[in-house]
């Protein structure tokens, strides 16, 4: 048997109906949670209706809000008073902070009582300033929005503009962004366990691990044109074409450096003083993730086995197996260690995507749109469920927004970090892999 | 014949006392009768260690026993330090008693003559009367508390309790003393034995009761810091108060003589855990009283640590500790009550100018421009702090060089129980440090952000600060010329001429050096601050040939934020938080939550506002809390059992005793 046929074999017994997959290992009660929070969701998204959290459920909700101009204040954002505590705002211009971001912590000393994330010190208008461009120009400034989550952004901008126009897209563009986006997912994944082996001083291991991450983008750079796949994913193509020959290159780099990690990431699992500082930091409850809509990694470190490729795919991902890796703490480890599940399960998926690349160049279908001239795609980047809500006019972008998974999870992190104490609040950090960029847009 | 020695005391404790009728007339009056009392027993006590002792004055008293009053070497010096501390308290009380209640007073003047009748008193009777008179002028002081009359009553009811428990325990120590020379005259015994030690132990009780050492420290911490005593009063009870519970100890022991070796070693024992719980406390207090008096308990603990060494070292026979570790004892007694009559006359200060006793509350509002007790307040704390070149350092160093001599003990038990003492002195020293920093940061050093509310009478209650603080800066400076002037309470203790520890060495002069045994450590005292002014000089001479520094001066960083985050003020409480999550099995941290207000995340069940709460406890509260629900619950059993309002049982009572008195009355006669 061929690997091809393996795959093809184990693709013919997954069920069909998105949910079950992951379901079927949960218990009957978990999985109404989820089914009413998730079918909902995902209802609501194809009928248009505003994204994320309901704002008919919580009116007072600013962080739902389109962006505005200024700061804000992530939710929960609670009040705690007593004696002797105080506010201590670290950011976003100190040391030790690693982005544009200010934690006001609510603190009687040593311990974090309270954290509320409190963004907006880095907006640069980049989707209010699409309106008007044609829409390859558009996807040039989105994928510079955030450039270590390109692929996921354009992905799902383009997506999004091409169910709004109702045209087919390419066949051959559709993998293309799949391959680019694992690339990338396997990137992200890397970058975010060498910084977390910084924070636990692991200096070895750190440095292992981002030059496999240095690889990862060289090979990029190498298949792509650049490193961070800029103006590769564009409509109409990237200038250079997979050969069979370039696509068995991607193919091997791809798996020994996923082979590679895997070794290190033994010798990391396997450090005692690595694993402590991580154990039990930042606990996500379960019931806590699907309350605040928590995405990506985190939401499935919390035991929760939602994953776009799977449940609400867009093409390829229909065609592919992709394996959903949990967590059951939902602590800091468990974060990490669903990102070193989801490098294996992308070297898998960038394998199937290789092996089964289109011959012609067919055409497929669009998304359906929500309306006319509006569509909405979901896309599951590298820090979870990426949604894009694009309007267009003609070939022109009229109006786009969209809401990120470091937006998503950002209320989590302020629940994760309550009552840890400073020192555990680097690890926190790490684990979620926020992205500021997303944030403020 | 009365001497003019005997004259100026019998003035002093008249004017003492007559500050009582005096306060009728107006309270200012009866403050200088106590100043000018105060200078009396000064001149008198100076004159005494200078040159003789006032011979005693005696009289037949009411219960048809000897009576008088007299100074000795040993008294003489307690009286001394206490009346440097009420010239200075009562010049305070001056301008600090402008409140409401008319009782401070009057209660003031009997705690200082009570004090001083005790001091003087040449026998058992006058002591003891003196003691009483003490424990209740003092409930009495601090009654007049403002606000909360509830608490206030609870604590000084707390404070009465542990001084009339004080009182049964020295009056039982007396008693002993009684039935081995046969005079209630405070007279050298000879004898040794088991009788004696029963009299060093109900003493060790009684007056480390008063002195507030472990387990006895709720008596010290709780009246000061629960009721917010008035600062004048505070005062004089951690200064003074306390020190009379020292003198008591020292005067037993002094007429007890020679001791076995665990005598030594219990008080060293009790000292070094005082002064390690009490440094433990202070680190996480931020009450402006709280924490000075927790101070207290560290500082008599750190006396009993020198004294604990000297009885040892003269059981074992080693004549050179002993006279290093007496002297340490007295020397330490000094610098406690002198600094910590400053500090709390300072809470006094910030009290009067801020209007609250909470450190994050002050946050360094009392530094106002001008504000004119901050070198006094920085002087005390960083002499309680151990600081050079003031009187705390020269005292702690003369203490852990004792304690590091106890390799010298013959026996390995003794060898490791100073051992042992001297890691928690250690300890408690750094503890204490961390302490003052906090109290002297959020007390003054803070960069004040409100503007302070006017002050009444600034200049008046800063001026005795700054003099007493004056003091602990030139004793400490002075120390080798004070410890030589200590001669005359060392012979009365030790029934010998005990050299003082001075000496000199590496080109200083001889007497400007404190030596502790022979081949072991030196310092200069009056040297550290010639060193540091040489440095100075050298510095400015500097500074002078390469012409004036160049000044850049920027805003403080913000970390980029446009505007200042509201309630960002690091507060005194989390200085020490991290000691109470460390040791949260000593202090029993507990975190209490309270949920109130409107919750705006109704669906998601989450509060919209909470109040957190981290609290310790003091593990010996909850002893003596138990002690007191199990008196009262046995006093309310042993109420219902025998009397229980039945008449048949009384009944049985009355025939029961005349059948006993008959048996009585028959067998006897």
């Amino acid at each position: 048997m061929t690997r091809s046929s393996w795959v093809e074999t184990s693709l013919s017994e997954v069920p069909k109906t998105s949910h079950d997959l992951s379901l079927s290992y949960l218990s009957p009660d978990a999985r109404l949670a989820i089914l009413t929070d998730y079918t909902e969701h995902r209802t609501r998204v194809l009928r248009g209706e505003p994204l994320g959290l309901d704002p008919a459920r919580f009116p007072n909700q600013p962080w739902l809000a389109p962006a505005a101009r200024g700061l804000r204040r992530c939710p929960p954002d609670e009040d705690v008073r007593g004696y002797g505590i105080f506010t201590f705002p670290y950011g976003p211009v100190t040391g030790g902070v690693p982005e544009a971001v200010r934690f006001d912590v609510r603190t009687y000393g040593e311990r974090i009582l309270e954290l509320t994330p409190v963004t907006g010190f880095k907006r640069r208008g980049v989707l209010a300033g699409i309106a008007g461009l044609p829409l390859p120009d558009a996807a040039l400034r989105v994928e510079r929005m955030v450039g270590n989550l390109s692929a996921a952004h354009v992905t799902a901008f383009l997506t999004a503009a091409e169910s709004a126009r109702g045209l087919p897209v390419p066949e051959r563009e559709l993998w293309t962004r799949a391959l680019a986006l694992e690339l990338q997912r396997i990137y992200n994944h890397l970058h975010a366990v060498a910084r977390v082996a910084e924070s636990a001083a692991q200096s070895v291991g750190q440095a292992q691990v981002h030059a496999l991450s240095e690889e990862v983008l060289r090979l990029a750079g190498w298949a792509f044109g650049h490193r961070w796949l800029f103006g590769a994913l564009l409509p109409g193509g990237p200038d250079r074409r997979l050969e069979p020959s370039d696509r068995r290159t991607i193919g091997t780099r791809i798996a020994r450096i996923s082979a590679d990690f895997q070794t290190l990431w033994d010798l990391l699992s396997h450090t005692r003083i690595f694993v402590d500082r991580i154990q039990g930091t930042s606990p996500i409850p379960r019931r806590e993730a699907i309350r605040w809509g928590a995405v990506g990694p985190t939401l499935r470190a919390s035991s929760v086995g939602w994953d776009d490729r799977v449940h609400a795919p867009i093409p390829p991902y229909t065609d592919l197996f992709v394996a959903v890796p949990q967590g059951i703490d939902g602590d800091a480890l468990d974060r990490i260690a669903v990102r070193v599940g989801e490098i294996q399960s992308s070297t898998l998926a960038i394998e199937q995507i290789l092996d089964r690349w289109p011959a012609a160049s067919g055409e497929i279908p669009p998304e359906p749109c929500v309306e006319a001239h509006r569509g909405i795609a979901r896309v599951e980047g590298p820090n979870g469920d990426l949604i894009y809500d694009v309007t267009m006019q003609g070939d022109r972008v009229a109006g786009a927004s969209c809401r990120s998974a470091s937006e998503a999870n950002l209320p989590l992190l302020a629940l994760g970090s309550r009552q840890s104490v400073f020192t555990d609040f680097s690890f926190a950090w790490e684990s979620f892999g926020f992205v500021i960029a997303e944030v403020d847009r | 014949m009365i001497g003019t020695g005997t004259g100026a005391l019998l003035a002093s404790l008249g004017l003492f006392f007559a500050g009582i009728p005096l306060s009728l007339r107006s309270r200012k009056l009866s403050y200088l009768a106590c100043l000018l009392g105060s200078l009396a027993l000064l001149g008198t006590s100076l004159e005494v260690l200078a040159f003789h002792p006032v011979a005693p004055v005696s009289w037949i008293g009411p219960l048809g026993t000897p009576e008088g009053i007299g100074l000795d070497g040993l008294s003489a010096f307690f009286a001394l330090v206490a009346s440097l501390v009420w010239i200075a308290t009562s010049l305070f009380s001056l301008a600090y008693d402008t409140g409401t209640s008319r009782l401070l007073a009057p209660t003031y003047s009997l705690t200082l003559g009570a004090i001083a009748l005790l001091f003087l008193a040449n026998d058992a009777i006058l002591f003891l009367v003196g003691w009483e008179l003490m424990t209740v002028a003092s409930y009495g002081m601090i009654l007049q508390a403002p606000g909360r009359p509830g608490r206030t009553f609870s604590a000084a009811f707390i404070f009465l309790a542990f001084g009339e428990g004080s009182t049964l325990a020295i009056f039982l120590a007396l008693a002993g003393l009684w039935s081995v020379s046969g005079t209630f005259r405070f007279v050298p015994l000879v004898s040794t034995g088991l009788v004696t030690s029963g009299i060093f132990l109900a003493a060790l009780v009684g007056f480390g009761l008063k002195m507030g050492v472990a387990p006895f420290h709720m008596s010290e911490w709780l009246p000061i810091a629960h009721s917010s005593a008035p600062s004048n009063a505070s005062a004089v009870l951690s200064a003074t108060l306390t020190l009379a519970g020292t003198y008591g100890l020292f005067r037993i022991l002094s007429l007890l003589g020679p001791s076995p070796s665990w005598w030594g070693a219990v008080v060293l024992t009790m000292g070094a855990t005082s002064a390690l719980l009490g440094a433990l406390f202070a680190a996480v207090s931020e009450h402006s009283k709280g924490l000075p008096a927790y101070s207290t308990i560290e500082n008599n603990g750190l006396v009993l640590v020198a004294l604990g060494v000297a009885l040892m070292a003269r059981s074992e026979g080693l004549p050179v500790l002993f006279a290093f570790a007496l002297y340490a004892a007295f020397y330490q007694a000094l610098a406690h009550a002198v600094a910590k009559a400053a500090l709390f006359l300072h809470a006094g200060y910030i009290d009067r100018t801020t209007g609250t006793f909470d450190l994050n509350a002050i946050r360094g509002r009392a530094k106002e421009p001008g504000s004119p007790a901050f070198p006094a307040f920085l002087v005390a704390g960083t002499s309680l702090a151990a600081g050079p070149p003031l009187a705390g350092f020269v005292s702690e160093w003369m203490i852990l060089e004792a304690l590091f001599q106890s390799y010298r003990f013959p026996d390995p038990l003794l060898r490791l129980v100073g051992l042992l003492a001297g890691a928690a002195v250690a300890l408690a020293a750094g503890l204490i440090a961390a302490a003052m920093v906090k109290f002297l940061g959020f007390g003054m050093l803070w960069n004040p952000r409100r503007s302070a509310p006017a002050r009444m009478g600034a200049r008046a209650l800063a001026s005795p600060i700054l003099g007493i603080s004056a003091v602990v800066a030139g004793i400490g400076i002075s120390a080798p010329w004070i410890l030589a002037g200590l001669g005359g309470p060392a012979i009365v203790f030790a029934r010998a001429s005990v050299p003082p520890p001075i000496g000199g060495a590496l080109s200083i002069p001889a007497g400007w050096s404190i030596v502790s045994g022979a081949p072991f450590g030196i310092i200069s005292p009056p040297g550290l601050p010639l060193a540091l002014l040489f440095g100075a000089l050298v510095g400015i001479g500097y500074l002078w040939l390469r012409g004036r520094p160049r000044w850049r001066r920027s805003p403080p960083w913000m970390a980029g934020n446009p505007v200042q985050v509201p309630d960002e003020s690091y507060s005194a409480f989390a200085f020490s938080t991290g000691l109470r999550l460390m040791l949260r099995g000593m202090f029993r941290t507990r975190e209490a939550r309270t949920t109130h207000g409107p919750t705006t995340w109704a669906t998601l069940q989450m509060p919209g506002s909470y109040d957190v709460e981290l609290e310790v406890f003091d593990a010996f509260k909850a002893f003596y809390d138990a002690l007191e629900r199990g008196g009262l619950g046995l006093s309310a059993a042993l109420k219902s059992a025998l009397m229980p309002g039945r008449l048949g049982q009384y009944v049985a009572y009355i025939l029961v005793a005349t059948l006993i008195v008959i048996l009585y009355v028959a067998i006897v006669f």
